[in-house]
């Protein structure tokens, strides 16, 4: 019982614990989804930006290729300026080549006096900051690359030198940027929906902001960053993304993971709970129950020993005592009984009956004969007479009942018994180291024939003999014959009841064969009750 | 919860009745005080017309209690002659013992 208890206080373990493991199994296995997909989509966006800066890098050196052509041209032609117009016009001019808003050409050993010529509008480049320019490019034979980003008029300039040992010349041009310097993706472009800026030199300084597509100048959300080398200087491209890079089902996974996860831990622990609760309940009905099979039998006991005798008479002499014990399963009253009447000179009749069936019904009938046999036996009947009386108040036809009844009679004045019989079994007579049942003729059983005759018979006993009359259920058990149940009766009780070093006090005797005669396979409730000669 | 559950062993009953008027009750099971009733009533009927000759057949009968040989006992006080045949040794000794052989037709 104090399990149970326990395992009652602790009835929401199981239903905390399932939904417990449930949540933590599915936050590892949400969070684990989530940095997949994160490492996942960091991977993605790096290939896209080295995508872009792959296509960066084709396209760079065409701008130099132009303007290194165009000075080395100047140098060869000694600055031939309508061969160098001839040249760079497809450059500046509208049309798909159009890469420059002007081009100028700048004599190195002369660059104070401003440009040699110039195709398109007046170069930005003042003729002061021409030398310095110049200059960062020419000993690596590289484009210079300066931006004019103020507004308005937003440029890129661009400056070629080729440096010889007799000067050399270079070329400076310009490039327009969007006033806004916003200029978008085109949706139908492999970088459709991720968002770049672009910026002039290694830092991504918003004032070094070339072009973005994004309204805000700084990207926000997942972005990685890429350089590539420009001339002299080179391009910082960040790319940045909102969404997911591989579809939506990724990107709402640990979601779809947590959700299901948490709705499954849920489930779990109802599920759990209800179990608890179906054994808690089935725990509870058992022991209701036990209590209810507990109180009946206990009641059944009560009403049972109400019905039998207090205290047994004695007469000098004679030692009495008896045990009724009721069934191994029975939860009903029984109808069997014990009675012990002392009769005038110092006489005692045991009685001992057995009222077919169970239940309040047979018990009212078995307290009903019990006091007919008392009031007959006060008016001085004798045994068979008793009987036959008691013939009378019972029929099988109608009250459905029967029962046996035996009666012994003994006096203090002689050693001998005398023993009457309706269908009921014969009493064991114990002593010289023989234990005997007394050959009785057995009547009828009451209820079966109004009137029945009965005749006793009388037997002497030994010096400190033992009697013993009991009902059927000390010696019937299932399957067995009824000889033996008998004969293991005599056995056990010769032993016990014998005048011998073994034997026993009378209520010991009776407790010992009523313990040890009761086994799994006794059917019926044990009423016996014993007689011992003292003298 | 077991000593509830088998409280309340089954009995069964076959009506059988021959061109002589000899009605034959085969009981098999248990027969105790739980379900008397039911096989009373189960064969009632039979009993009605008051046969002479009524034969029950207790070979493939494991338990009966008293309140069995009490149902025999009215049944033998509607017919003529009753027979219990084939009891267990236990049944047989129990109505032996109890004076009852000659009533319920039992070879002792």
């Amino acid at each position: 019982m104090g399990e149970q208890r326990d395992a009652q206080r602790w009835w929401f373990l199981l239903p905390a614990a399932a939904l417990i493991v449930g949540l933590v199994i599915t936050a590892a296995l949400a969070d684990i989804s989530h940095r997949v997909y994160e490492r996942n989509q960091n991977h993605l966006l790096d290939l896209r930006v080295r995508d872009a800066a792959s296509v960066l890098t084709e396209v760079l050196p065409d701008l130099q290729t132009a303007l290194a052509s165009a000075a080395e041209l100047a140098d060869a032609t000694d600055g031939n300026v309508a061969k160098f117009k001839q040249f760079v016009a497809p450059y500046v001019a509208a049309g798909p080549e159009h890469q420059f808003e002007d081009v100028s050409l700048w004599r190195l050993g002369d660059l104070q006096h401003g440009p040699v010529t110039v195709v398109g509008p007046a170069p930005r480049l003042r003729t002061g900051e021409a030398s310095t320019f110049f200059a960062a490019g020419e000993k690596k034979r590289k484009l210079s690359v300066i931006g004019f980003l103020r507004a308005p008029g937003l440029r890129l300039g661009y400056g070629y030198a080729t440096a010889t040992t007799t000067g050399g010349y270079a070329v400076y041009a310009e490039s327009p940027l969007p006033a806004d310097r916003r200029s978008p993706i085109a949706q139908t472009s492999a970088f459709a929906g991720l968002d770049y800026a672009l910026y002039l030199g290694r830092s991504d300084r918003a004032g070094n902001l070339l072009l973005t597509n994004a309204s805000n100048t700084r990207p926000s959300g997942r972005s990685a960053t890429v350089r590539v080398p420009f001339g002299d200087t080179a391009l910082t491209l960040e790319m940045s993304t909102h969404g997911s890079l591989s579809g939506e089902l990724p990107e709402d996974l640990p979601w779809i993971i947590l959700i299901s996860g948490v709705l499954l831990a849920l489930m779990a622990a109802v599920g759990a709970l209800r179990l608890t609760q179906r054994r808690r309940v089935a725990e509870r009905l058992a022991s209701d129950n036990r209590r209810l099979y507990a109180e009946q039998r206990s009641i059944a006991q009560t009403l049972q020993h109400a019905l039998l005798p207090d205290r047994l008479p004695t007469i000098p002499g004679v030692q009495t005592a008896a045990r009724y014990e009721a069934g191994e399963r029975s939860v009903d009253i029984g109808g069997d009984w014990y009675d012990v009447i002392e009769g005038p000179g110092e006489r005692l009749l045991l009685v001992v009956g057995d009222v077919s069936g169970r239940g309040l019904r047979a018990a009212t009938t078995m307290a009903s004969l019990r006091y007919a046999v008392r009031a007959y036996a006060a008016q001085s009947d004798d045994p068979p007479t008793i009987l036959g009386k008691l013939s009378r108040l019972l029929s099988v036809m109608d009250d459905r009942q029967f029962a046996t009844v035996l009666c012994v009679e003994v006096s203090a004045a002689r050693q001998e018994l005398t023993v009457t019989s309706a269908g009921h079994l014969p009493p064991l007579l114990i002593g010289s180291g023989q234990a005997s049942y007394v050959d009785v003729e057995v009547g009828l059983p009451v209820g079966l024939e109004r009137g029945s005759a009965y005749s006793s018979t009388t037997v002497s006993a030994p010096a400190g003999a033992t009697l013993l009359a009991f009902t059927d259920g000390l010696v019937e058990r299932r399957g067995e014959n009824l000889d033996d149940g008998l004969a293991r009766l005599a056995r056990m009780a010769r032993i016990g009841g014998g005048a011998g070093p073994e034997s026993m006090s009378l209520p010991s005797l009776l407790d010992t064969l009523v313990t040890d005669l009761q086994d799994d396979r006794a059917i019926d409730d044990i009423a016996i009750v014993g007689l011992r000669w003292t003298n | 919860m077991d000593e509830l559950d088998d409280a309340d062993p089954t009995c069964l009953v076959r009506v059988e009745r021959d061109a002589a008027g000899t009605v034959l009750v085969v009981l098999s099971g248990e027969l105790d005080l739980g379900n008397i009733d039911a096989i009373d009533a189960e064969v009632a009927s039979a009993l009605a017309d008051k046969p002479d000759h009524l034969v029950v057949d207790a070979a493939e009968l494991r338990f009966a209690d008293s309140s069995a040989i009490a149902l025999w006992l009215r049944w033998a006080g509607t017919v003529s002659h009753l027979e219990l045949r084939d009891p267990s040794p236990l049944l047989r000794r129990v109505v032996t013992r109890m004076g009852l052989s000659e009533k319920l037709g039992v070879t002792p």
